[in-house]
């Protein structure tokens, strides 16, 4: 079990370096700012609706809802078989689904497989329920790198593995997006299922962390 | 840019926006609007989703061609090649060419 602590006030990976120019932002911000506007007078889209959508983007789709998937998982067997079999229908049940969320594959970490997840092309993500991904998800240097030396990357965010943990490494893709069932941690066993929710990070769920004990 | 620059530009980025789990998840305000446009076209069936992302695993493999470590532009600017290009299959090219003619030329545009 690894106890150890990311400060998630800064991003623990040594990866993101993406860097602008005030200049070439404002460029970028006025050729959104012109697109926007021509698409709308062609009435193709809505500022007003485009605020609410970024709105449900960044408030009400994230981890909160793919930890609410895993607790219920770890304490519904019944509910972690379906979502197994079919995690698009299984996550429904909760009430999450939409754009990046068809065909949505669990992946269930246990003593003796590792699961950790990269699209190795762009950036494809369950956005239902983990959210946009993180800055270091869409990097070069960790889509390219977990693939050749999964323990390594690991390690960088802290998760070391026994050599007997068996590592396996999904792709994403437009087609298949997986979501990671962590391991339940040791010391939970009263907890609810609302605390135990609480507990599943954004990161374990792609599976470069554990879910630490509380 | 010089270095100095470099820092200074990322620590105004770091200040006083949002973050999930620790990480911004748009750096800035042009970011969230392209990305919305083209989740909004999406889903009123303007292009499918998946036409949308052949076209920014495309943009993003153009980036990273010559170094993958250091993209000649920034995963949002790749999002944004990758509207303009979809808009532009759906015969709207007049419209993606209006708006990057609204802007002083940059690598991007003229690529």
């Amino acid at each position: 079990m690894s106890d150890h602590h990311h400060p998630h006030d800064r991003p623990p990976n040594p990866y993101h370096q993406s860097a602008r120019s005030p200049e070439r932002d404002r460029e970028l911000a006025e050729r959104v700012a012109k697109l926007e506007s021509l698409l709308a007078e062609k009435g193709l889209v809505d500022p007003k609706a485009l605020d609410r959508l970024v709105e449900i983007y960044e408030h009400d789709l994230g981890p909160m809802n793919g930890a609410k998937v895993v607790a219920r998982a770890w304490v519904d067997p019944e509910f972690k078989r379906r979502l197994l079999e079919n995690a698009t229908a299984a996550v429904a049940e909760l009430g999450f689904g939409g754009l990046q969320g068809e065909h949505l594959v669990a992946v269930e970490n246990t003593p003796k497989v590792h699961n950790v997840v990269v699209c190795t092309l762009c950036s494809c993500y369950p956005w239902p329920v983990l959210g946009l991904p993180p800055g270091w998800y869409k990097d070069a240097a960790y889509r390219s790198r977990v693939v050749i030396d999964p323990r390594g990357v690991l390690a960088e965010f802290g998760t070391t593995l026994d050599d007997d943990v068996e590592v396996r490494v999904w792709d994403s893709s437009a087609e298949v997006r997986y979501l990671v069932i962590p391991e339940r941690p040791p010391g939970t066993e009263h907890m609810s299922e609302e605390q135990l929710a609480a507990l599943v990070t954004r990161d374990a769920m792609i599976g470069v962390a554990k879910v630490a004990a509380p | 840019m010089t270095a100095e620059r470099r820092a200074r530009a990322e620590i105004a980025d770091m200040q006083g926006l949002p973050r999930k789990s620790g990480e911004l998840v748009f750096h800035a305000d042009w970011e969230r609007r392209a990305f919305a446009i083209a989740v909004s076209l999406a889903e009123q069936g303007m292009f499918p989703w998946s036409d949308f992302q052949r076209r920014l695993i495309e943009a993003v493999a153009e980036a990273e061609r010559d170094d993958p470590l250091h993209p000649s532009r920034g995963y949002y600017e790749s999002w944004l090649v990758a509207l303009e290009r979809v808009l532009e299959d759906k015969g709207l090219a007049s419209l993606a060419r209006a708006a990057r003619a609204a802007v002083s030329p940059s690598p991007a545009s003229q690529a």
